[in-house]
């Protein structure tokens, strides 16, 4: 108890290296490696297993606006609208919370889930702010695309997730409660 | 329990980022002429054109032997490449010439092109397609010109910088062009019995990709797989006879013909394209063309 209370009171570490660093490298993998594996809709969505790590594991103050600035990294390397990403994914943070306190997302197969609705939600609201543009490429072709990337993403995160906590223990970030001090 | 008043402040917005990412948005749905968004993207990616090369800022003649040497083998080498470019750009423009056997947009000559470099392939979100090239507004590029890769079209310039452009390739869902039909083996057909029909982008990629769909193609028309898809200059937006790919089937729906395309190239490999300087004309130049096409 007295632990959890020192580490909560500790500052946050590597919060936004870890937001910029990764936002610009998943922004190099997502243009430059991902579209040369030529996984057609089946590629997974890497910004959004982040952002989701992010809302399950953060602290507090690591979660909201962290998930806004990794959205907005994603909007300035997309020809989108800009803002699109940085709204989805603080909606995203907020359904993760929300989801958290159901499941225990220390347990892998909840990971899955959990990423599977997280990645699906996130796409599937992308492709309604392209409809309100006018570039909608039709619901039922949408639906099977967010699937298809959902399913991509959600084993991704299962072997992720292990390890980026493997990382943040061996930095010496601090964690309790479940929630890593970034 | 009084309540304090906010006022809606640069500080208050600071600390609801939410809110402020809402106001961008909205800001750039509802005022699209602003492109607030596209000039803060322009400047995000200015170091990385500035990377790519092309800025020196030492004088010529104050480099050393080797640095001079240097530079001028690597300005022969961009020669070189150029060249290269230019005769595939001719090699590709014959082979589509003689694939169209000898209608008269084949024959038209196209608009003076500024080879240009990809520099950044892809976009960050899967939903949309673009790329990015090393030629800007000095090189006289403006938005909306076409880019092609001999004949064949790429895309068009979604937004330009001073010395480097961002592309929205084809395959992007914001892309629409209005195509034509041609049978390569009815060169003799009137532009008036061409079957026409509306490119339009799904976002999709490999292996979705290269096929693409032409939209509202009208119910009974004849098209048959082998014939060859061309953009129209029916609204002026781009120039006529640029190769877009080959029917590969066609599937009845109610109401209009779906057909897919077979696209000539895969836009992923790209290195060397070229942006074709062509205005989109005035809506009076348009109507005048018009009247004088009746």
């Amino acid at each position: 108890m007295i632990q959890a209370i020192r580490v909560r009171s500790q500052t946050p570490r590597y919060r936004w290296r870890i937001v910029a660093g990764g936002g610009l490298l998943l922004a190099v993998v997502h243009t430059l490696l991902l579209h040369r594996l030529k996984l057609g809709d089946f590629t997974p969505d890497l910004y959004s297993v982040f952002a989701l790590y992010l809302g399950l594991f953060a602290s507090r103050q690591g979660r909201y606006v962290p998930c806004l600035v990794l959205g907005l990294i994603r909007d300035f390397f997309s020809i989108g609208l800009i803002g699109s990403y940085g709204v989805l994914f603080s909606l995203l943070h907020k359904a993760a919370g929300r989801a958290r306190g159901k499941l225990d997302p220390d347990k892998l197969l909840n990971v899955f889930i959990m990423c599977l609705i997280g990645t699906f939600l996130v796409n599937f609201g992308y492709h309604g702010m392209l409809v309100i543009s006018g570039y909608g490429i039709g619901w039922s072709r949408a639906l099977v695309r967010c699937a298809s990337i959902a399913a991509a993403s959600a084993p991704v995160a299962v072997l992720v997730y292990p390890l980026a906590h493997m990382c943040l223990h061996r930095l010496g970030v601090g964690r309790a409660g479940g929630y890593w001090n970034i | 329990m009084r309540r304090t008043q906010e006022k809606l402040s640069l500080t208050w917005l600071l600390k609801h980022p939410l809110v402020a990412t809402c106001i961008l948005l909205a800001l750039t749905i509802v005022l699209p002429y602003l492109r607030v968004g596209e000039r803060l993207k322009l400047l995000t990616f200015l170091p990385l054109a500035h990377a790519s090369g092309e800025v020196s800022e030492t004088p010529y003649e104050e480099l050393s032997e080797d640095e001079r040497i240097r530079i001028d083998l690597q300005r022969e080498r961009e020669r070189v490449s150029e060249l290269t470019a230019e005769n595939s750009r001719l090699a590709q423009a014959l082979k589509d010439k003689n694939a169209l056997g000898d209608p008269e947009f084949a024959v038209t000559p196209l608009p003076p092109a500024v080879n240009a470099q990809v520099i950044f392939h892809g976009d960050s979100s899967s939903w949309r397609h673009s790329c990015w090239i090393n030629r800007g507004r000095e090189s006289g590029i403006e938005e909306g010109m076409p880019v092609v890769a001999g004949r064949t079209l790429i895309g068009r310039i979604f937004m330009v910088g001073d010395d480097h452009a961002c592309v929205q390739l084809i395959t992007d869902p914001g892309f629409a062009c209005s195509c034509l039909i041609v049978d390569p083996d009815n060169a003799d057909e009137s532009a008036a019995d061409r079957v026409r029909g509306v490119l339009r982008g799904d976002g999709s990629s490999m292996p979705h990709f290269p096929r693409l769909e032409l939209e509202d193609v009208a119910v009974g028309a004849e098209v048959k797989p082998g014939m060859h898809v061309i953009t129209n200059d029916y609204s002026g937006q781009l120039p006529l006879g640029l190769t877009i790919g080959v029917v590969r089937e066609t599937i009845p729906q109610a109401g209009f013909l779906e057909v897919r395309i077979e696209a000539s190239l895969d836009l992923s490999t790209l290195e060397v394209v070229q942006v074709l300087q062509h205005k989109r004309p005035e809506l009076e130049e348009q109507a005048l063309a018009l009247l004088k096409k009746k």
